[in-house]
């Protein structure tokens, strides 16, 4: 394989470096517009309460929290918003506390327009490993179409910085030959 | 620490991209994903088990990418290989996933995935252990006689059987300089493809030693090889992980950097050894990851009663991606010294060029 030019390494380096740093750049964009967030936490799964649960993580059984009820369009703190399966999800929200789990009233329970939370998290097990299952992620369904955009970033990604990372190589003179896999050394 | 909103946890970038560099050295090196080692340090990290898998098959797919651009440089990708057994894999990963859905319903999806991961691995060390250590005899021998040495050197009689069988469509494979049945490759890819997506791995580690041991590729080719149908596997899962609502891209792009980097050194590194010391290196994190896999068995076994071997079997794990790493750096160090006509310890000439 021959050699690049050092002015078409030099070319190929500065646009992958600058369409990778865009990439990057696209993705903080997203992260601290909160669209990332949004796109995530887009719609509810079930019939039940939306909930922002970061905000009672520390509730307990002697210091329970309790969640106003309301129609809030943002979730700043103890609150929860009733939603049926489908429903836009308010900002903020990160899960629904189902009415199948309000029934059993073993970690939630509905006292008046308030709602009871007293276990909000459990330890759970995913391949072998333990973690701490919270109220998060319950009863939400995902943007279907933020899943192709997730997919569509990390492929780019890789692809510009596959490049990028050819394209300092050929700068720093590495040459780098095709593999004779069978002649004899 | 960095808040990641979407898992809704606090982690450490410098470590992220660590695993990410640390994976993607391996990775690039052996042609695996590195699944079985990621997800245990995200889940050491905090990222709830569930978001584990998706983030590290997301990132996963995205330096499947890097890699492949490198080996395609390197000359170790056989695209007809690739292509033809893409849809055999894709058709496995979803048979696989969906045996594993059926065994979760009937409450029996962590032993007999752990179980599974433990015979599958273990045979797969034993033979390529074995194979391996007649290749490197075989060199010394060669070496000895003075006789020209190519960079792949393999012992096992299965390849030509399998060439043999004469099921039309017939491919010739011109980079591989391999002529089979269609129908090889792509059952090859459909059953690694099932254990793939029933372990929730990539499942380079089992697609590597199949397309070496049965289709006849050399080890550089097939690694080259595996990382496209990675690529097309990783990507189908970051897919599915993400409609399911498993993945946080912002996680995944700190370890994509990271392992930007280690692809490069893992691809590059195959430019400086031959076959059986990637095989060796395989098998090795073969057996590491049949250990882990072992205590994690054992603890589930105990009924989850001896914090100690879930303990040691995440460190035992996080232990192996560095170990590995080491060896493959060491690997090349010895390589340059070796072509500079210094001193290297004995069992080194034969496994490098």
């Amino acid at each position: 394989m021959s050699a690049p030019s050092k002015t078409r390494s030099a070319i190929k380096f500065v646009f992958w470096t600058a369409t990778s740093i865009g990439v990057f750049f696209l993705v903080a964009n997203l992260h601290t517009s909160g669209s990332l967030a949004r796109w995530y936490y887009y719609s509810a799964g079930d019939d039940g309460y939306a909930v922002n649960a970061d905000t009672f993580k520390d509730a307990t059984a002697e210091n329970p929290a309790m969640l106003q009820i309301g129609s809030f369009a943002k979730l700043d703190g103890l609150e929860a918003a009733p939603v049926k399966k489908g429903d836009r999800l308010p900002e903020l929200a990160n899960g629904v506390i189902s009415e199948e789990e309000l029934e059993k009233a073993k970690r939630v329970s509905l006292e008046g327009n308030l709602i009871k939370v007293t276990v909000p998290w459990q330890i759970k097990e995913s391949k072998g490993f333990k973690y701490k299952d919270t109220f998060k992620h319950k009863g939400i369904v995902t943007y279907p179409w933020g899943a192709v955009y997730n997919v569509m970033i990390v492929i780019g990604l890789g692809v510009t910085l596959g490049y990028m990372a050819e394209g300092l190589t050929d700068i720093l003179g590495i040459k780098l030959e095709k593999i004779r896999h069978f002649e004899g050394h | 620490m960095f808040n990641f909103p979407v898992a809704g946890i606090e982690a450490p970038i410098p470590l992220l991209v660590l695993v990410g560099f640390t994976v993607g050295i391996v990775g690039g090196f052996i042609g695996v994903g590195g699944g079985y080692m990621v997800t245990p340090a995200l889940i050491v990290f905090g990222f709830p088990g569930y978001m584990a898998s998706g983030i590290d098959m997301t990132h996963i797919a995205g330096k499947g990418v890097v890699s492949t651009i490198r080996h395609r440089q390197l000359g170790n990708i056989d695209w007809t290989m690739a292509l033809s057994m893409v849809a055999g894999t894709m058709l496995g990963v979803e048979l696989g996933v969906r045996l594993l859905v059926y065994l979760k319903h009937m409450g029996l999806s962590t032993v007999v995935l752990l179980m599974t991961s433990v015979v599958v691995m273990f045979f797969l060390f034993l033979y390529t252990q074995i194979e391996t250590r007649r290749a490197h005899k075989k060199i010394e021998d060669m070496a000895r006689e003075g006789k020209s040495v190519s960079r792949e050197v393999q012992t096992s009689s299965l390849p030509a059987m399998f060439q043999n069988i004469p099921l039309a469509p017939i491919v010739i494979c011109r980079t591989a300089r391999v002529v089979v049945s269609m129908w090889v490759i792509v059952i090859v890819g459909l059953v690694t493809g099932v254990l793939a997506g029933f372990l929730g791995v990539g499942g380079g580690f089992i697609r590597v030693p199949a397309l070496v041991y049965i289709v006849g590729a050399s080890t550089h080719i097939a690694v080259g090889t595996d990382l496209v149908e990675i690529v097309f596997s990783g990507g189908y899962g970051a897919l599915r992980h993400s409609i399911e609502g498993h993945v946080d891209i912002v996680a995944v792009v700190f370890m994509l950097s990271g392992a930007m980097l280690g692809a490069q050194i893992g691809s590059m590194a195959t430019a400086f050894v031959r076959g059986p010391a990637i095989r060796y290196i395989l098998s090795y994190s073969l057996i590491l990851a049949t250990c882990g896999a072992v205590l994690r068995l054992a603890y589930v076994l105990s009924g989850q009663s001896i914090e100690w071997l879930s303990l040691f079997a995440v460190m035992l794990t996080l232990g192996e991606m560095i170990f590995l790493c080491l060896f493959i750096m060491s690997l090349v160090l010895f390589a340059l010294r070796h072509r500079r006509g210094k001193s290297v310890p004995a069992w080194v000439p034969p496994l490098v060029v």
